[in-house]
């Protein structure tokens, strides 16, 4: 079968590989019909991501139509179209009772990466590195599902991909982050980043009530799509202007009363901060570059709720613990538990409160990823979403 | 009938704990003082020792140097563990046979050979000293709890799964099988890394039922071992907390903790995720590069290579632990 490869830093190819076979019971093969490049595939894209190797498959956000499926399997039937989390969560371990799916116990075979680096393992992942438990992706034509009796979702037929695609990830992980910001009619929500995440983080926070969201990026159709599409009431350039300035005018003083950050270890900005970050982060001495963070916890009001959206690897530097502790603020952020709110979110697509198709910007072919993944990390062609589809 | 808990009460440090601490930090300034010499003025300490300056006798003794500051700041970063001393006394042996090699050649001061070797041997028993005492301290301060994990499913099911020593293998797989030759006794076969397997026969010392199973290996086993595995309720939980004591000994050496932790806990670490996996999920499960031993990418295998068995699968439900 052809699959989208990482053949190293900034270069991945379209490759024949064998064909995905049943190695576990609960495992499920998937003819993929839609898959999509992820705003953090473009951090391994880019090397920050370690324990990458050269020829592993990625994508982890894709849809398709079972095959094959393990002895153990029998919730499902060959022929049934399914949404697949991105999250490997096993159903059965204690986290997963919990509803905690992405620190799955049992889904990450290389568990003991993750408990080196963060001290307890996280859940498995397709195609996003070894210490995610080296899973081929979905960026090919096929892909082997383990748990398949657990995390698959069926999706009815007369819902394009493109409308029930998203549950695989961002649509869940926006809806996840506005669910942290315990909205209530009057609140005011800032998002820092409008890309996938950032633009469903918006549609979820109008979805559940917010009187207010601000939204915050440096590309104009970005923030057009913010306000025209996902229903953001203001936007922010940042390149333009001076995010706490605004924000505080905007709240008359307060701050927003909680703050989304949908951008992750590739944060731009300005200023010595900025170089001070990307410095550390290219001799290897930080992973991660967690200025929007950083820029979130000073905004925010007193008592306030931050919800960290963005994808981040290792330990960070000159952290404004100081405020985060004095003015009372509360962190809530994990990998998104998918499983959690694929179902609740499908039943909102059916019922129309949301059309997910809004981000879509271009189609291609499967053979065009090398070239997908060039022209999402460039912003070329007002890129928001691609689908891609063998 | 012995104790369950797996918890010992903090050691007291008598005087030869504290005399082998203060040893363990002198041996480390003295450490970081030779290795420094042997860095800056190796022909100097070469004559000292009774062998002629050469630049071969010079790069072996910078390499020394090294080697001496590296242990001698593991001494001085942590003065109570006894795993750096122990490397000192390696350290001192592959002196002692360097000497050796060079009392062979002529061209060598066979008096100040002498003394060198007779310093080192001094030294080495100090270092065995402090080894010795820091070792003592050290077994008694810390749990003999290898590594614990809990399991979410109650602590019947979870022993029964883990008296069954013929699905062993299942978990851990340097284990060709386990077979119980009655109630008691076992006979363990496993594989070597190097190829072919160590054979050894263990017996149950005292079971209690879904509380504690303890072994050790028969008398004049090659593979000397002995160890427990407790099993307990987890707090307001229907889960049960594994914990693996054990020790090991290789012969003529009496079984030790530090040993166990060293040799045996990377692996006993696996075997109990692994564990977990099967009881909980009733497979062990393997992704596209983990079916490989090596490092593989994250691409499906031209083959199957290692096809779990189901162990008393529990079927899941999809609706189960979802809170929408």
């Amino acid at each position: 079968m052809r699959a989208t490869c990482w053949m190293g830093k900034k270069h991945v190819s379209v490759e024949h590989v064998p064909d995905p076979k049943i190695i576990n019971n609960r495992d499920a093969i998937i003819r993929v019909t839609a898959t999509t490049i992820c705003g953090s595939d473009l951090h391994l894209y880019n090397g920050y991501m370690p324990t990458m190797q050269k020829g592993d498959i990625l994508g982890h956000e894709f849809m398709g139509e079972v095959v094959e499926l393990g002895r153990g399997v029998t919730n499902l039937k060959v022929g049934d179209r399914v949404v697949v989390p991105f999250a490997i969560a096993c159903g059965n371990c204690e986290q997963c009772e919990l509803g905690m799916f992405s620190c799955c116990e049992n889904g990450n075979p290389s568990g003991w990466m993750p408990e080196k680096l963060m001290g307890h393992p996280t859940c498995g992942a397709f195609g996003y590195s070894h210490l995610t438990g080296g899973f081929s992706g979905g960026q090919a034509e096929y892909v082997r599902v383990p748990y398949a009796d657990f995390g698959p979702l069926k999706v009815p037929r007369h819902l394009p991909d493109e409308k029930v695609l998203f549950l695989s990830d961002i649509f869940p992980t926006g809806y996840m982050g506005a669910e942290f910001c315990e909205i209530t009619p009057r609140k005011v929500i800032a998002v820092w980043g409008a890309g996938p995440v950032g633009q469903f983080a918006i549609a979820s926070a109008k979805m559940l009530g917010a009187e207010r969201v601000i939204a915050i990026d440096r590309y104009p159709y970005r923030l057009k799509m913010a306000i025209e599409k996902a229903g953001a009431t203001d936007a922010i350039n940042y390149e333009d202007q001076n995010v706490q300035e605004v924000l505080r005018d905007l709240t008359a003083g307060r701050g927003p009363d909680a703050c989304i950050e949908a951008v992750g270890l590739e944060a731009h900005g300005h200023g010595v901060q900025y170089v001070h970050d990307a410095m550390k982060q290219k001799v290897k001495i930080q992973m991660d570059r967690p200025l929007a963070v950083r820029e979130a916890i000073m905004a925010c009001r007193s008592g306030g709720i931050i919800a960290i959206l963005g994808v981040y690897a290792g330990f960070v530097d000159k952290f404004p613990l100081g405020a985060l502790m004095n003015r009372g603020l509360t962190i809530k952020t994990g990998q998104c538990h998918v499983h959690r709110y694929m179902k609740p979110l499908l039943e909102r697509i059916e019922r129309g409160d949301i059309d997910p198709s809004f981000i879509v910007s271009h189609y291609m072919n499967l053979d065009d990823a090398p070239k997908g993944y060039d022209m999402f990390m460039h912003k070329q062609d007002e890129v928001m979403k691609i689908i891609l589809r063998s | 009938m012995k104790s369950v808990s797996a918890f010992r009460s903090p050691a007291r440090e008598d005087q030869h704990d504290r005399f082998a601490t203060k040893l363990s930090a002198g041996l480390g300034w003295f450490s970081l003082a030779l290795g420094t010499a042997q860095l800056a003025v190796p022909r100097t300490l070469s004559r000292l020792i009774g062998i002629e300056p050469s630049i071969a006798a010079s790069t072996i003794l910078r390499g020394l140097g090294i080697r001496e500051i590296a242990s001698g700041l593991g001494l001085l970063l942590e003065p109570r563990r006894p795993v750096p001393l122990w490397a000192r006394v390696a350290g001192d042996v592959i002196d002692l046979g360097l000497l050796g090699i060079a009392a062979s050649s002529h061209r060598t001061n066979r008096v100040r050979l002498a003394g060198a070797m007779a310093s080192v041997a001094g030294v080495m028993a100090l270092d065995v000293i402090a080894a010795r005492g820091t070792q003592r301290h050290f077994e008694a301060a810390n749990r003999p709890v290898i590594y614990s994990v809990t399991i979410n499913r109650p602590v019947q099911e979870v022993y029964q799964a883990f008296r069954d020593f013929s699905r062993f293998p299942q978990f851990m797989d340097y284990l060709a099988s386990v077979q119980e030759l009655d109630r008691v006794r076992s006979r363990w076969v496993a594989k070597l890394p190097i190829g072919g397997t160590v054979e050894w026969d263990a017996e149950i010392t005292d079971e209690m039922p879904n509380q504690r199973i303890a072994w050790q290996s028969v008398e004049g086993s090659r593979i000397k071992t002995r160890g427990s595995v407790i099993f307990s309720t987890a707090p307001s939980r229907n889960s049960t907390e594994v914990r693996v004591e054990m020790q090991l000994g290789f012969t003529g050496k009496a079984p030790s903790t530090l040993l166990a932790k060293f040799f045996a806990k990377p692996q006993i670490k696996g075997d109990l995720r692994r564990f977990k996996q099967l009881v909980e999920t009733g497979e062990v499960l393997f992704s596209d590069a983990t079916e490989f031993r090596r490092p593989h990418p994250a691409q499906p295998p031209e083959q199957v290579q290692r096809r779990p068995k189901i162990f008393e699968p529990r079927r899941p439900t999809a609706e189960k632990g979802a809170r929408p």
